[in-house]
């Protein structure tokens, strides 16, 4: 087992507790976890191959934290990023503001980056539909402005979960420039100043 | 901080540390194992992993200085100056602060249900952080929003004695000791029911201190209640109220925390000098250091050369890894900060499990903040090392019986004991006998070696050695320049039976010692 050969980047993006953890755990393990809530400390990495067509496309999935505290770190969980999943919570708009803010942060940053919108927790919808505090076609119409596909998705029936992944390596095996380095298929060398960046960083 | 950790390398270069070869024929021929620092059993042979800080003294001397720095800039927005702190100690004045502490209680009893309870104030000890505003930043029981006034009130009480250019150390009154620990920008107040000093109760406030240093650097804490004095911290801190509780639950439970220790996977050598020599293999430039942890027994450390952990940073790094699951999953790439190493900036750690469902976690500090693939490669590489060299099997199987009984050593009535070695920073101790198995008994036996740890250091009438009779049990304890040792007999031993016994565990643990502990750690 030598190192993994990554693809795409994709990053995990979103307010804490939304179900991005969720989200990755549904579609790499299959599985849902009921338990108490565990954030996630700085991020987790995990790669997943995945068949597209004739064609394996390893996806390296970059699960980040919500929090916070992570926020001034964010740029190197999403820096060369193929894509990101930028997740709100259906029944939390406040969420919703900190998908907008991601958005933005993507688009200053990180211009090749595809943007997916996904709402999470469609199955508390289903249970009740007064849950929801973001509506669809208001997602959609931000979606649609800012050029990203819109998703809603259950972590924990599993709704949609394969179709936003799959569509994420589909369009990363559709896209016409291989944007490829080295071993990993990421830059991390590539250095970029542009945005705000931690000043605590131990040299 | 830089600097203190090159004193401590000086300090261990000067020969306080390591013994010299010299020392290791000594060791041979000593009826009775070494008393002296550096050949006691469990002593490392070649240089220790640690910042050789003989703790306990260490820590709280730490705590005069950090006082003193606190004051300092305290300090600073005041046009008079005056040096030296005076204890504010309890006595008939108090009383009436308790009295004001009181009402304060009573004033959050109407907006909170639940910290009015007789349920919250039972609790045997409480824990808030709050900011120098008097914001309230953490509790251990009950919401924080509840306790603004509390926190209120506490922030007052300091900046009342402070006006006065003294320093509120501790309030004792009603069976409650109320510890105060000011670490500008924050404030640190125990309350507690416990038989503990009011210097043990300040060196576990400390940890929590460090706790929250670790999740943010000194330098981003300072910086942002400069910029805004009434900033809410619980928003960046958001999500490691867990972490802070379990550190809060360890060191009511674990000894390493009160040793200033850390145990070891009881190991073949063989195995563990394989896994050493493994994980030295799979090195990288950004590398400071490699961990390998099984739950909370430490397997093998390597690190850079003449850079060394602290135990705090290390007890700050199992309780990270213990208190969450967010690594089982994928590889974990989080930044931290090891407080006892550097304040002022983040180390990135590459944290994953050997397997899902293994307790074997490995840790990789690096410096480079951008060397994620480089350590995920260096993690595979250990792994190939270590299972082409048949170490893993037998490391897995050391892991199905981590610990060891005590009826090993021997001696029928010793029911117990905790050894540190001081030059290594170790510990071993068995498993808990079947009386100590409950969780109400097990508390009670760390509470009885607490009281035993806080009569040898006590701060002006250190002890050598103790013998203590009790009802249920008797105790022992003992420490030199090379060693620290607790025992817990049954009640019907003699003491002439219990000195004996300290003798023949001294061998055993010196038969046993390269199996219970890290003899030859390793550097890149």
């Amino acid at each position: 087992m030598s190192a993994i050969r990554v693809d795409a980047k994709v990053v995990m993006l979103g307010k804490e507790s939304v179900g991005k953890t969720s989200l990755v755990e549904r579609y790499v393990h299959h599985r849902f976890l009921v338990g108490p809530y565990q954030n996630t400390i700085g991020a987790a990495f995990v790669a997943k191959p995945i068949q597209v067509g004739e064609k394996v496309v390893t996806l390296g999935i970059w699960d980040t934290a919500g929090s916070e505290r992570y926020e001034a770190m964010s740029r190197i969980y999403y820096r060369g990023a193929r894509a990101a999943i930028v997740c709100y919570d259906l029944t939390d708009s406040s969420s919703f503001q900190r998908a907008r803010f991601w958005v933005k942060e993507l688009q200053n940053c990180e211009e090749h980056c595809k943007i997916y919108l996904c709402g999470t927790k469609s199955d508390l919808i289903e249970g009740d539909r007064s849950l929801r505090q973001i509506d669809y076609h208001d997602a959609q119409d931000f979606a649609d402005e800012i050029g990203a596909l819109h998703f809603e998705t259950s972590s924990k029936t599993g709704n949609n979960v394969d179709e936003l992944f799959h569509k994420v390596a589909e369009d990363y095996n559709n896209t016409a420039f291989q944007y490829m380095t080295e071993e990993t298929g990421v830059d991390l060398g590539q250095k970029k100043d542009s945005c705000f960046y931690s000043c605590c960083h131990n040299n | 901080m830089d600097g203190e950790v090159h004193r401590a390398a000086a300090s261990w270069e000067n020969g306080t540390l390591a013994p010299v070869d010299r020392l290791r024929t000594e060791r041979a021929d000593s009826p009775t194992p070494g008393l002296v620092e550096g050949t006691e059993p469990g002593a490392g042979q070649k240089s220790a992993m640690f910042v050789h800080a003989q703790s306990f003294e260490d820590l709280t001397a730490e705590t005069e200085e950090a006082r003193k720095e606190a004051e300092g800039y305290s300090e600073l927005g005041k046009p008079a100056d005056s040096t030296d702190g005076i204890e504010v100690l309890m006595g008939k004045d108090t009383i009436s602060e308790k009295q004001n502490k009181k009402e304060g209680w009573q004033d959050s009893k109407s907006k909170e249900e639940d910290v009015s309870s007789e349920a919250w104030r039972s609790h045997r000890k409480h824990v808030f952080v709050l900011s120098e505003a008097g914001k309230p930043i953490y509790t251990r029981y009950g919401t924080e929003e509840a306790l603004s006034s509390t926190m209120g009130v506490m922030m007052a009480l300091v900046s009342f004695v402070e006006a006065d250019k003294n320093i509120i150390r501790s309030i004792h009154a009603d069976g409650y000791k109320v510890v105060f620990l000011s670490k500008s920008p924050l404030v640190l107040v125990g309350v507690s029911r416990t038989s503990q000093s009011d210097k043990e109760l300040m060196r576990e406030l400390q940890y929590i201190y460090y706790q929250i240093v670790s999740l943010l650097t000194l330098t981003q804490l300072n910086h942002i209640f400069q910029h805004k004095q009434n900033y809410d911290l619980r928003r960046l801190l958001a999500g490691s109220e867990h972490l802070t509780d379990n550190l809060l639950h360890r060191l009511d439970r674990d000894p390493g925390l009160l040793l200033s220790a850390v145990t070891c996977l009881p190991l073949a050598s063989s195995t563990r000098d394989v896994v050493s020599s493994s994980l030295q293999a799979a090195k990288a430039k950004s590398l400071v250091f490699s961990i390998l942890l099984a739950g909370d027994y430490l397997v093998t450390l390597v690190r850079k050369k003449d850079q060394f952990l602290h135990h705090i940073d290390l007890h700050l790094v199992f309780n990270l890894v213990g208190s969450s699951s967010s690594f089982r999953e994928g590889e974990g790439w989080t930044p931290i900060c090891l407080p006892k190493f550097n304040t002022a900036g983040f180390f990135h750690a590459h944290i994953s499990y050997l397997e899902p469902a293994s307790d074997l976690c490995l840790i990789l500090v690096s410096t480079d903040r951008e060397d994620f693939f480089n350590l995920s490669e260096c993690k595979q590489r250990f792994l190939e090392r270590l299972s082409k060299r048949n170490a893993y099997q037998a490391l897995k199987d050391a892991l199905k019986s981590p610990s060891y009984s005590v009826a090993q050593v021997g001696i029928p009535e010793l029911r117990h004991f905790l050894y540190k070695s001081k030059s290594s920073g170790l510990y071993t101790s068995p498993e808990l006998p079947v009386v100590y198995q409950s969780e109400e008994e097990e508390e009670r036996l760390m509470g009885l070696y607490h009281d035993l740890h806080s009569r040898l250091h006590h701060a002006t009438r250190p002890l050598r050695s103790i013998y203590h009779c009790g009802e249920t049990e008797n105790l022992m304890a003992w420490v030199t320049s090379g060693f620290e040792l607790y025992l817990c007999f049954s009640p019907l031993g003699t003491k002439a039976l219990a000195v004996s016994a300290v003798n023949k565990l001294l061998k055993w643990i010196r038969k046993e010692e390269d199996r219970l502990f890290i003899l030859s750690p390793l550097t890149y």
